[in-house]
């Protein structure tokens, strides 16, 4: 026994009606010329882009290389100073400076 | 399968000569698809380019020959979804267009037969669309390719990619939707 009911039957029929309703057209004469056209120019543009991106994948290891090579250079400025921060504290500072190493005088009594 | 898989795997190695095969043993049918899923005539060979210029460039992704069908299917499902997503962004549902062109048609047709059996064509298709239009643009895509094309549950899985079941519930809930609005139609339109 069926499940469907009688509208589900008419849909079906329906449906079926548009089927036959709308046939499968022909192509128009000039559907593969334009598709091939439309495929070359699809695939002179992929080329041109691929270029592209090769050029600008090559131009980007360049720079990084070059950035790497910069970097990995030694730098010294002349006159510039080598020694360290505590080094140059100790120098401007030296231990016999009175006013570091002074004794601490605390007088008791003068209350 | 309209072609062979040989022919397949030709037009995959860029056999334009094979290319060219497979794109006139399937053409016919893919402008029909089209005509129904898109509703607009005079865009249906652009889009139908659209979906061969689509395969020539995704081609070599295709597996295995074997799912072709299923997978063109696919290439002109997302074909006629595009193109209805730029009509709807145009706004540009011009109907009294297309009612034009169904006159122009059915002006060159001879006899007066010919003439009425288009009419009720034409009409029939105003009222199937009219009815379809109770579901969402996908919901209406899926029906059409279940109950218009003859796509089976399991063509329908490989065109997809989803599981038979979530397809079912899919097309019942579409399926009574478009029955509720049939029914509303049927009232309207009184018995007979």
């Amino acid at each position: 026994m069926s499940m469907r009911g009688n509208e589900d039957e008419k849909l079906d029929a329906l449906f079926r009606a548009y089927r036959d309703a709308c046939p499968d057209p022909e192509a128009s004469a000039n559907f593969m010329p334009t598709l091939w056209a439309r495929i070359d120019s699809r695939q002179a543009f992929l080329f041109s882009f691929r270029h592209m991106a090769n050029a600008f994948v090559t131009a980007a290891v360049a720079l990084s290389i070059a950035l790497g090579v910069y970097m990995s250079i030694p730098r010294s400025t002349p006159g510039s100073n080598s020694e360290t921060y505590i080094e140059a504290l100790a120098d401007a500072n030296p231990l016999e400076t009175p006013d570091i190493v002074g004794s601490v005088h605390l007088d008791l009594n003068a209350r | 399968m309209l072609v062979d898989f040989e022919l397949i795997k030709r037009a995959q190695n860029r056999d334009s000569a094979a290319f060219n095969e497979v794109v006139l043993a399937y053409r016919k049918r893919i402008l029909g698809t089209i005509t129904r899923l898109i509703a607009r005539t005079e865009d249906v060979e652009d889009v139908a380019q659209e979906v061969f210029l689509r395969l020539y460039f995704s081609l070599d992704q295709l597996r295995t020959p074997e799912v072709f069908e299923p997978w063109l299917y696919r290439l002109t499902v997302n074909a006629a979804f595009d193109y209805l997503r730029k009509q709807r962004r145009r706004q540009e549902f011009r109907m009294s267009d297309l009612s034009e062109q169904q006159v122009l048609m059915a002006d060159a047709m001879a006899g007066g037969k010919v003439e009425h059996e288009e009419q009720l064509k034409k009409k029939m298709r105003e009222s199937v669309d009219s009815l379809l239009g109770a579901v969402s643009e996908a919901d209406r895509i899926l029906l059409m390719l279940k109950e218009v094309e003859g796509l089976s549950l399991k063509e329908l899985e490989k065109v997809y990619k989803v599981n038979e079941n979530a397809l079912k519930v899919r097309l019942f809930r579409a399926r009574q939707r478009v029955l509720k609005a049939f029914g509303a139609a049927g009232k309207k339109g009184g018995p007979g």
